[in-house]
Order: C-alpha cells, then structure tokens, then sequence
C-alpha cells in the first residue's frame, strides 16, 4: 500500500461525495474526541490550579492536627485531651526545625452587625503569626497583635467588609460586629485572596479574634489545627519528627496527625489521576460510539462502490491497494472529526476554566491524544470495512451495481 | 501469445452446477485483432474474463506470453492486468468523481507512477483517442461515445499487449461505433496491439481479421 497525496486527494472527495453521511458520521467522532480532549484538559487545569494554590501557600508548611478518635470529646473533658495554647506556642522553643506556629480555633455563634445577621462570616480565634503563615495581608487598620490578649478586636475578611459596607458602615474601622454575646471593634481588613485554596478556612468570610479571646468566648472552644512553618534549612520530614517527639514527651498530652504538604500534592496528583482516568474511560465510550459510526459509513461506502472498486481491480489494483483507499478514507474522517473534537474539547474545557475560575491550560498532551485517539479510531474501526473491501473477488465486484 | 486449452467453468447455482465454458480451446497471436462472437449466454463474457484474468477457470490450462497463469497470487494477477491488458467495457466503466485525465491517469497510479510524465503521457493518449480537449471534464459532461474513447485511452495508457474489449460499440449508436471501431483498427495496424472484441454483432465481428464464433460454451469450429 502507498501513501500518496493523490490518495488523500481522492478520500476527502469521496468523502466530500457524501456529505450529509460523512457530516452524521463525524458527530459521533467530535463527541468522543471532544470529550476526552475536555475531560483530560479539565482534569489537568484542576491540577495545575490546585497546585498553583497550595504552592502560592508555600510547601514549608505542617498541618498539625489533634489526633480524632480514641477518646471521645466529652463536654468538660476538652480542656485535658485539647491542645493548650502553652503547649503550641512552646512548640518552636522545643522543635528548633519549626520556626513559627500559628494555632487556630474555630467559633460558633451568630455573627450580626446593626441587628443584621451576617450568614457568611465565621469567627475564628487566631495568633499574630496566623497573618504571615498563611500569607495573608493587610488592607487597612492592623491585624491583631500578641498584645491584644483577651482583647474586643476583630479583623475582617474582605467579603465581611463588603457586606459590613452594604449594611451601612461608612467606617470600617471602629464598627461593632456582634458574637454571641460579645460586641467586637473592626481594627483591620484583610486583601482579597483568590478563592478555593488550599487553606482550611475561607480568609475572604472569616472574622479573626485574638485566640485567647476566642477560647474564652466560643462555646465549646477547642485548639484544633495548628499550621507550622518549618524553619530554613530543614526538611519538612526532620520537622516532623522533631513535632512528633516533642508531643511525645509531654506524656498523656493528645496524640497529633501531622501533615506535609508533599503528602496533600501526592495525594491530590493521585486524586487527579483517578477522575482524569474516570473522565478519560467515559470520553472512550463515546469514542467507541463514534467508531462504530465510522465503521458504518465505512461498510456502506464499501458497499456502495463496489463496482467502483472492481473497476480499480481491473486496471491492476492490488488488494493491498484497496484496503489502503478505504482505510486513508476512513481515518481522514476521524481525522476531520478528530479536528473538530479537540477544537470542541479545548473551547469547553476554556468554559469550565472561566467559570469555575481557574486559570486555563493548553495541555498539548490532551491535542496529542486527540490527533492520536481519532488516528487509531479511523484505523481500527476502518480496518474491518477496508478489508471486505479488498476481498471482493473483481468479477462480483464488476458486476454489481 | 494467448494459448486457452480446454478451459472449463462452471457456477454453482444452488443445488445445481451450470457449466458455462465446456472445454474452449483458443489460440491467440501477437498483433491479432480477432472478435469472439456469440448470442448472449453463449459464455463470451466469461471467456473475456478468464482471458483477462478477473476470473478463474474451474479446468483447463491457460497460457499468457508462454507462461502458465498461475492463480495462487493474487497481487502478481493485479500486476499482470495493470502490465500487460486494457480493458475497453460496453458500459464504459469510468469513475464519475474523476476527470477524464484522472481516470486515464489510474493504471499508472497502480504502477506507482504518479509523477509529471504520467501526466504528460495520460494527455498523449487522450490526444491519440481525439479527446485532450476535454481532460478536466467529469465523466456525465461527456457523450457516450467520448466516455468511450476515454476509456479506450485509459486502456491504453499503460502500454497493454493486448486490449480486451467487451461489447465495446453496444451502448453506442452505430455512427459512434463505427468511429470507436476504427480506433481499434487503427490501434491494431499501426501499434500491432493485440485486440479482442467480444461481441453478438456480426457487423463489428466482420470488421476483425479473424471471428471465433461461440455457441453454448464451446467455439465452433
């Protein structure tokens, strides 16, 4: 069989020869293709972006967590088996590989400001290193300070000011937000901070009080996660091990889950892989769909040009020749389909990226796999026509009509 | 160059054999223009076919230029109808999707040859045929009779020994005919191409230089 342009010329005008078939046969095509190229290209601009976030975070981060499990949080018992604030903040004097830990807890409790209750706003009680961990900044005002222990201050996220200013606050700085029972003075503004990252909080909706109030004020108040920054020079194992030992040589005290940032990237790359494979599996039904459409038109054109193809065996085509005709045929037409799917795939995958907000990724893998996918399609589901093709016998072949 | 000994065919029609070639033996020279004539179903056509290796013989011994056909390979039949035969048919049998150049230009294609001198050597041939003026037209813009001669020349291009044709006037009015007749002729004197008309028309039959006449499966003596 040769590969010659005159073969390629002569496919797309048969082809062309049956539009409305070859139209109706290419939609099965641009589907599976599409799909796929869209479900591999969604799934790598997930992973991009989650990556992109985490790392935006920094990679020298613990997440130390109290250990659930074991012993049940009985009302009253919380104080003994809780992380003492004392404990944490000795953390970095006991682990010299930590150079700074910011604990954290969460509160509960209506929030309202002017009588009007704030439904997305959480309070939650936090150190002054709690800032520069979990690299956020300040817009206006200041963020809270160790020396404002058990004081009345909050800062805001930048939504809570959006909607403190909606409700009527000329000043930001000074409004009272409402607690509980506990009546809060705004002394700061956090900056935006893009959405869906990988901190455990959202910073744009949360009030921050200072944590010795919080333990205080919120019911049930419990030190729950601490986030640690490994000091320069160390690795992220050492200071693990170094949290762990220094937990374990406070005796009884609660046991801890430590979590790097390396083991959420492979967990969260391995995630990807599942729902890429999932997405990908689901695409190659609609590709095997698509096939099968191909293989159709294929053993119709055969059929249909029989004489055709009897007159090509007259004039000294060798089977070979014939089965190469039909097979170029069919695999430009996954080809055009082909074309047409990555062209589909990307332009939703764009759609997905610009709703969901994330920043788009061409993955050249996904336009590879879609050339390649619609190239073994045309073949494998063109081979079987092809080759009824090249079997006529001439004479049967010459005779029909 | 053509040597047919006691060549057999038979169709298996259901339950029943039907025996089309009961035994034709045929000799052929280099340079002959010679027409098998017969009423239909006298098993002429099935003759031309063997002859022009589309189809096989159930019996029989059939030699090509002093060589035995052997059937076994199939691409080495391919080559030898692309080498050495053209075929003229009475439906003309040109591919609607391609011009007449392109159509003429298939042979060579088969040979590999899709260069420039394939080009110029199609439009040769067109130009001996009297239709290089219309290469760039699709087969249904052309008359019958210039399908016909394009045919001829697409028989011809790939410089056969022997031209078969098939009923070659049937579908032509007898003016036309005449005309395609005389290209044979022609073809047969000036080039020494060996041609052999299958026909049921005596008056084309009387224009050859020698009739085989076929009646139920054999030639009559």
């Amino acid at each position: 069989m040769m590969i010659q342009p005159s073969n390629i010329k002569e496919a797309a005008r048969s082809l062309l020869a049956s539009k409305q078939r070859t139209i109706l046969a290419l939609i099965g095509i641009v589907i599976g293709i599409g799909s796929v190229i869209a479900m591999v290209s969604v799934g790598r601009i997930v992973q991009e972006e989650s990556l992109r976030q985490f790392k935006e975070m920094g990679t020298d981060i613990l997440t130390i967590e109290k250990e659930f499990g074991g012993s049940p949080g009985m009302p009253g018992a919380q104080a003994k088996s809780g992380l003492k604030l004392e404990t944490i903040r000795d953390i970095p004097g006991g682990c010299p590989a930590i150079s700074s830990v910011a604990p954290s807890v969460r509160g509960s409790g209506n929030v309202s400001f002017n009588g009007k209750k704030l439904d997305r706003a959480g309070p939650m009680g936090v150190t002054a290193s709690f800032l520069e961990i979990n690299k956020l900044s300040v817009r206006q005002g200041r963020f809270l300070s160790d020396l404002d222990e058990q004081s009345r201050f909050c800062v805001i996220g930048s939504r809570v000011a959006a909607e403190l200013q909606k409700n009527g606050s000329s000043q930001l700085l000074g409004s009272k937000i409402r607690i509980g029972d506990n009546l809060f003075t705004v002394i700061g503004v956090t900056n935006e901070v893009p959405e869906g990252g990988m901190r455990r909080f959202e910073p744009n909706e949360t009030i921050y009080i200072h944590i010795t109030t919080g333990l205080r004020v919120f019911a049930n108040a419990e030190i729950s996660s601490i986030t640690a920054r490994v000091a320069p020079g160390t690795t992220n194992n050492s200071a693990r091990d170094q949290v762990m030992s220094y937990f374990a040589s406070l005796g009884k005290g609660p046991q801890v889950k430590i979590t790097s940032p390396e083991e959420i990237i492979a967990q969260m790359e391995k995630q990807m892989q599942m729902f890429t494979l999932l997405l990908g599996a689901i695409g190659s039904i609609s590709l095997i769909v698509g096939g099968v459409g191909v293989m159709n038109v294929m053993l119709v054109s055969v059929t249909e040009r029989r004489r055709e193809i009897g007159i090509r065996r007259a004039l000294g085509a060798k089977r070979g020749d014939i089965r190469g005709q039909f097979l170029i045929e069919s695999v430009i037409l996954s080809l055009i389909g082909g074309a047409f799917g990555i062209v589909f795939g990307i332009g939703a995958s764009w759609l997905i990226a610009h709703f969901a907000k994330w920043q788009f990724v061409l993955s050249i893998s996904a336009l590879l796999l879609g050339v390649g996918v619609s190239n073994a399609v045309g073949i494998f589901f063109g081979y079987y026509p092809a080759r009824q093709a090249s079997l006529l016998d001439p004479i049967v072949a010459l005779k029909s009509d | 160059m053509l040597t047919l000994r006691d060549i057999r065919k038979s169709y298996r029609i259901g339950p029943t054999e039907v025996d089309v070639l009961k035994g034709v033996s045929l000799d052929i020279q280099q340079g002959e223009l010679v027409s098998i004539m017969g009423a239909s179903g006298c098993g002429k056509s099935t003759l031309m076919n063997i002859i022009g290796l589309l189809d096989r013989p159930t019996s029989g011994s059939f030699m090509l230029d002093g060589a035995e056909v052997s059937y076994t390979d199939d691409d080495a039949l391919s080559e030898i109808r692309n080498q050495r035969i053209g075929f003229v048919f009475q439906q003309y049998f040109l591919l609607s999707r391609l011009t007449a150049l392109e159509n003429v230009a298939l042979p060579l294609i088969y040979r590999g040859n899709t260069g420039s001198d394939s080009h110029d050597r199609c439009m040769e041939f067109l130009k001996r045929v009297g239709m290089d003026d219309r290469a760039h037209h699709r087969p249904n813009e052309l008359s019958g009779g210039q399908q016909q001669r394009v045919a001829i020349a697409r028989a011809l291009v790939g410089n056969p020994s022997l031209i078969l044709a098939d009923e070659p006037t049937g579908a032509l009015d007898t003016q036309v005919g005449g005309e395609i007749m005389e290209l044979f002729k022609s073809l047969n004197a000036e080039a020494g191409i060996t041609v052999v008309i299958i026909t049921h028309d005596p008056g084309i039959a009387r224009q050859c230089k020698r009739v085989a006449v076929m009646k139920d499966g054999v030639i009559v003596p």
